[in-house]
């Protein structure tokens, strides 16, 4: 649908009218929305999970090393402990994260430190947060910290495996269970996405389900005031915007709000103090966010309305250029074809501007946000208030802080769109269904075909009268033709027939009773249309002529095809009753098309037959072949014809002459030819030729 | 690629801007791979024990100042290559437009007006997306995997081969199952073309599907379609919804390695702490590199075929031009001559056949005929929107394929049948052919065409705004502004193709005889349906299947009795049952 022509109008981002309306659609799938916010509320915890076990990682094993070592032989090892500790030349050492070493008061405790990459065993513990040396004298390490002093055994790798194998394991553990967490979210990951596009496709689903059967049963004269491709973009792309609202705002709303919860909890239960200090950026983010938020809208909106300007305008100048060229105006039309392409390309720098700022601004942010961490959390982990990991999550956390913020307002722009949608959307929702079925219908049952227009009035817009005063009488089986000028109100008493309008004054009657009593469908079903312009539906013949109606059998159409004469031409084509056609029908030609309407027709077998004649020009073959089925169709029917055709004229029971909505004429054709009034007329004018022309040019 | 090559003169004229663009990114991710290093740096010292308050205000000014670089270079590359490449969009769709007003008309014929928008915006904008973000992507992405890979080998060549193991596997995953999201996405779009079509055949069809009673099988059609969307759709949603999460666990997998094996590593010594932090930093920074991959591709995939979509156009050539000889300093004075000319718009189908005619300067032509007979494409060939063969259409006695082009339109004022007007003033558009509006002539031209009163009372007078957003002409007022849009340029001949047909008679009247004034000494061509039109013309022919069938003046034609008596015949009954 090429819609360059429709400018994006956007209005507020929140409408609480259509918003409620909107969650009306959304309420009877609440259960899948809460399952999938519930899953969103462990998929952040997993999210989360990762800076949290390199944490543990770091802080309880990797850098457990310098926790004191209980140094046991085996007289002074209690029976109930030899199951823990490493043993390292005959000794067992325990480290104190395994037992309570203020129990064991009379133990010499050892220590792991340390320094430069390598690892030494001393023979006491000194406080490794404060600054220590190693030094290397005669082959000899000495260990100094303050007074202290201790002679450091180097550990090698053999070594360092025994004293520290518990922690590689639980480290590898750790790893697995980081996998086995991994593997968790995959699966809850899937779901979640699933279950959520599915709700949201189910609920645009409906919604169109709602929006077409809702048009599907408004009256013609909507048709007539509504392009059909606006319509279209109204079912199709309008309702395709909401769908990112049920879910990426409806739902995700959540994500982002849980982990910027999940993240602030996480960081005050590791440490208050330095989770407020990493706040300290928050509002930073916020006000350059909102700025460049203002900022981008407007120059997002500058581009867009250039680009539709420039669209049209190419558009304009290619159905234009017969014009242009003929007038030798092509630079002039260049020059202001570059100035609208050169005002679309600043707009687009100036929306590159916005963004290539603002991105940057945020890493810069962002990069506070680290630098500020790193200062306050270093300076504590040189306190010795905290432990290293700590630190190391927090600096990962916040890197993953910013994210939910930028994500939060970026739905502003989803909602503003899905409002604007919305708004299209329900106002076609709002609109009367215009023509209806009376509370209690009469039935029409076995139609006998008598038709009575008394005292009808009718216009298509107010005040503009198409049909004046209109009186007759088509009885049961009866012909008529009407004629008269374009514009005289032929094509309106068709439509008025099958209560394709409402008149404004008088009344229709079928056998006696009022249309307006009638059940619409009922009364349609009743009369088989033929319009000029025959309408084809993509498919093949088959479904054209049965319009997809299971029960209209293939033996059937084929009866109908070869009574209207149409079985000649179709078995002519390359697949038959299976040859595809096209909406716009090309392949065929204007009478073909005309034959295969009266199949169609007479397929549903009506009791009355209402028949706007084609004028397109029609080969003299097939002329005679639609004659011939025009006469058979009408045959024990009461027919109403627009005619065009003298031949149908003549073989009509009555004819009708209308002038300017006006009943002028009324009788058969001998009557009225020798009236000499304006059937006269018209019958020189029109139907003469028919005769002359011929003659007159050979 | 090779399709690109349209692209080079730009290129080359910018490739300063691409260049440094490039190195921009490069220093950008230089600065990026610091910052692991340093947070790497911190924890050793941390663990040496050594750092104190002034290294750790060292390190954290120093990661203030790296991101500020990184900030810097970012801005940029976007403003070098983005900005590049909005330039090159601006450039490609300024040469797509001139080059489309160098085609002639048949070329329109065949072109849908929709086809070749979709080239002026969704293929110009692929180009623009292959030679912007794809180019940045493909450069970022590699330069990035690179280094980090290399820094990661420098640290300990085991772990990053170990924690290198899932990366194939994602890059497996990221191209193939690209491909498989990029499939199902077709479908999904062409599960929504399908559904619009419903659509819009059923509201175009909706008196039919009335008539016949047919809205609950439409309503059962529509749901079908409307189901298929719903499932391609699904579809699509699996691929996706394995994919996202799939790439993350084979992104973690290597943080999975890092904790498991690195931190073993430390704890034996191997490694240093800091080594473990930056390791784990550094392989964050892989991650999203690999998955431009399957961006990259697509990108310029999609670049590709767009840009051979613009190059056919470009590359077609107009069957009109200037032949070599044409002369220079031809005074058009207003004579035509048709001598045996026969054309068609195909072969073996001439719309026009041995047409013999001189129309003499001054005098005014009238041709009528049934719709079809062939009497537009005379002044089509007059205006040379199509080529006559040589020998057979002559203006002046010239040929006029040895007239300039340009020289031969100028002179002649053309009204054609359609009456398009553009969507600017009337002012604007009546001085179509002039680069300033002089407002004397505008209001002349509009007095003589007979719409100066009507311009008057429009609210914005001569600066009104025709068109969408501007007053709604009605049929005859746009004809007859667009008769002034031709007058106005003082042309030799005057043609007007039909377009008196929506002004009432008495306006018709008052419009031919000023234009008998304006038109003495020039040349003028009438085509009407109207006998009334034509009546006073010098010379009056009557076309009927591309062939003359009778000429002569307006009494000589009614005594011969043939079709232009019928035709005259029949208006004046027409008139009767009008005021019937």
């Amino acid at each position: 649908m090429p819609n360059f022509h429709e400018e994006e109008i956007l209005g507020k981002a929140y409408d609480s009218r259509l918003m409620k309306r909107l969650l009306k659609y959304a309420k009877p799938f609440w259960v899948y929305f809460l399952i999938s916010i519930i899953l969103l509320l462990f998929i952040t915890g997993i999210q989360l999970a990762r800076p949290y076990l390199i944490k543990i990682a770091i802080d309880d094993h990797i850098n457990a090393y310098n926790r004191p070592y209980l140094v046991f032989d085996n007289q002074t090892l209690p029976d109930d402990l030899d199951e823990m500790g490493v043993i390292y030349n005959d000794k067992r050492y325990i480290r104190s994260d395994e037992i309570d070493i203020t129990q064991f008061s009379g133990v010499p405790q050892n220590q792991i430190i340390y320094n430069k990459g390598k690892y030494y065993l001393i023979p006491g513990v000194i406080d490794t947060d404060n600054s220590f040396t190693v030094e290397s004298i005669n082959n000899q390490f000495i260990v100094k910290s303050g007074d202290i002093e201790y002679t450091a055994v180097p550990l090698d790798g053999t070594v360092l495996k025994v004293f520290r194998e518990k922690d590689a394991n639980a480290v590898y553990h750790l790893a697995i269970f980081f996998l086995c967490i991994l593997l968790g979210g995959f699966v809850l990951n899937f779901g979640q996405v699933y279950i959520l596009q599915w709700t949201g496709q189910k609920i645009i689903f409906n919604i169109r389900q709602e929006l077409f059967t809702h048009l599907e049963k408004l009256s013609l004269s909507f048709f007539d005031s509504n392009p059909v491709g606006r319509l279209v973009t109204r079912v199709a792309n309008d309702i395709q915007a909401l769908n990112e609202m049920y879910t990426d705002v409806l739902v995700n709303l959540f994500k982002d709000i849980f982990m910027l919860a999940g993240i602030l909890i996480v960081m005050f239960q590791l440490n208050p103090k330095l989770a407020l200090y990493s706040c300290a950026v928050l509002p930073l983010v916020i006000i350059s966010t909102v700025i460049f938020r203002i900022k981008a809208r407007q120059a997002y909106r500058r581009v867009r309305v250039r680009l539709a300007r420039l669209n049209a305008n190419i558009a304009e100048n290619i159905s234009g250029m017969k014009i242009v060229q003929i007038f030798n105006q092509e630079r002039k039309k260049f020059k202001e074809f570059d100035n609208i392409n050169q005002s679309y390309f600043a707009a687009t720098r100036q929306e590159l501007m916005a963004y290539s700022i603002f991105r940057p601004t945020m890493e810069v942010i962002s990069s506070l946000g680290l630098a500020t961490v790193l200062w306050f959390g270093g300076g504590e982990v040189i306190r010795g208030h905290i432990q290293f990991g700590v630190l190391f999550a927090f600096i990962s956390y916040i890197q993953q802080f910013f994210r939910p913020i930028l994500d939060l307002t970026e739905k502003y722009n989803i909602m503003q769109s899905a409002m604007a949608s919305s708004e299209r959307i329900f106002l076609l929702l709002d609109e009367k269904e215009g023509i209806s079925n009376p509370a209690q219908v009469e039935k029409l049952g076995q139609t006998q075909g008598l038709i009575q227009f008394k005292d009808v009035w009718f216009a298509y817009n107010e005040g503009e009268w198409v049909l004046k005063n209109l009186n007759f009488t088509i009885n049961p089986g009866e012909t008529v033709a009407f004629v008269g000028a374009t514009g005289a109100g032929k094509s309106s008493i068709i439509n008025l027939l099958s209560r394709f309008y409402d008149i404004q004054k008088g009344q229709i009657l079928v056998d006696n009773k009022d249309i307006k009593t009638l059940d619409k469908s009922e009364l349609r079903s009743k009369i088989g249309v033929v319009l000029q312009d025959v309408f084809l539906f993509t498919g093949n013949i088959k479904s054209n002529i049965s319009l997809g109606n299971a029960n209209i059998t293939d033996k059937r159409i084929r009866e109908v095809a070869r009574y209207v004469n149409a079985d000649q031409f179709i078995s002519n084509l390359a697949k038959q009753y299976d040859e595809p056609v096209t909406e716009r029908g090309s392949t065929l030609s204007a009478g073909q098309r005309q034959l295969l309407a009266f199949a169609r027709t007479l397929a549903y077998n009506p009791d009355i037959l209402v028949l706007d004649e084609a004028t397109a020009n029609i080969d003299t073959e097939t002329e005679i072949l639609i004659q011939d089925a025009l006469q058979r169709l009408i045959k024990g029917r009461t027919t109403l014809i627009v005619a065009h055709r003298l031949s149908t004229i003549q073989h009509a029971d009555k004819i009708i002459v209308l002038h300017k909505g006006e009943i002028r004429e009324m009788g058969n054709h001998q009557e009225l030819l020798a009236k000499e009034g304006l059937y006269h007329k018209l019958y020189q004018l029109q139907y003469k030729e028919e005769f002359d022309t011929e003659a007159e040019l050979a | 690629m090779r399709n690109f090559k349209t692209l080079w003169p730009f290129l080359r004229e910018h490739k300063w801007m691409y260049i440094c663009g490039l190195i921009w990114i490069l220093f950008t991710d230089i600065f990026q791979l610091i910052t692991p290093r340093i947070l790497g740096n911190v924890t050793d010292s941390f663990q040496d024990g050594e750092i104190g308050f002034r290294g750790l205000l060292l390190y954290t000014l120093m990661i203030i100042g790296i991101s500020l670089g990184v900030a810097i270079f970012r801005f940029l590359w976007r403003w070098f290559i983005i900005g590049t490449s909005r330039k090159l969009e601006y450039h490609i769709r300024n040469k797509f437009f001139a080059h489309l007003q160098t085609l002639s008309i048949n070329f329109f014929n065949h072109h849908k007006t929709g086809d070749l928008m979709a080239h002026a915006t969704n293929d110009i904008n692929s180009i623009r997306m292959a030679m912007g973000p794809g180019l940045i992507f493909a450069f970022d992405s590699l330069f990035l995997s690179i280094v980090t890979i290399s820094i990661l080998l420098s640290i300990n060549v085991k772990l990053t081969l170990l924690s290198l193991i899932p990366m194939p596997f994602l890059i497996l995953i990221v191209v193939k199952v690209g491909k498989l999201i990029h499939k199902r996405f077709r479908t999904v779009q062409d599960a929504f073309a399908k559904l619009s079509d419903r659509i819009q055949e059923n509201f175009a069809g909706i008196r039919v599907v009335k008539a016949f009673v047919q809205e609950d099988l439409e309503l059962k059609r529509f749901t079908k379609s409307n189901q298929y969307n719903l499932d391609t759709n699904m579809k699509l949603v699996k691929v996706i919804g394995v994919f996202h999460p799939l790439i993350e666990i084979f992104a973690s997998l290597g943080f999975v390695i890092i904790i498991g094996y690195g931190g073993r590593l430390v704890m034996l010594g191997d490694i240093s702490l800091g080594d473990f932090i930056a390791f784990y930093s550094y392989l964050g920074l892989m991650t999203w590199p690999i998955m431009a991959i399957g961006r990259v591709i697509n990108i310029f995939q999609r670049g590709a075929a767009s840009m051979e979509r613009i190059n056919t156009i470009l590359f077609e050539r107009s069957e009109i031009y200037d032949y070599s000889d044409i002369i220079d300093d031809h005074q058009i004075q207003g004579k035509i001559e048709f001598k045996n000319l026969t054309f068609g718009y195909t072969k073996n189908n001439p719309v026009l056949k041995n047409i013999n005619l001189t129309i003499e300067k001054g005098q005014t032509l009238a041709i009528v005929g049934r719709t079809g007979c062939g009497k537009t494409t005379l002044v089509n060939l007059l205006l040379r929107l199509f080529n006559t063969k040589r020998g057979q259409l002559f203006i002046d006695g010239v040929d006029i394929n040895k007239i300039p082009l340009a020289f031969l339109r100028q002179n002649i004022g053309y009204v054609p049948q359609d009456n398009f007007l553009f969507s600017t003033t009337i002012n604007e558009n009546i001085s179509f052919s002039f680069a300033e509006v002089n407002q004397e002539q505008v209001e002349e031209a509009a007095r003589v065409s007979q719409i100066y009163d009507n311009i008057k009372d429009f609210p914005g007078g001569f600066d009104t705004l025709v068109g969408e957003r501007g007053v709604t002409l009605s049929g005859g007022q746009k004809q007859r502004s667009s008769i002034a849009r031709a007058i106005i340029k003082d042309p030799r001949i005057l043609i007007l193709d039909d377009s008196l047909s929506a002004v009432d008679t008495q306006t018709e009247e008052k419009i031919l005889q000023e234009l008998k004034k304006l038109m003495k000494n020039r040349t003028s061509i009438i085509i009407s349906h109207r006998i009334s039109t034509i009546k006073d013309a010098d010379h009056i022919i009557v076309l009927e299947k591309g062939e003359i069938l009778e000429q002569g003046t307006h009494e000589e034609l009614l005594k011969n009795d043939r079709l232009y008596n019928y035709l005259y015949q029949k208006q004046l009954l027409e008139d009767k049952l009008e005021s019937a």
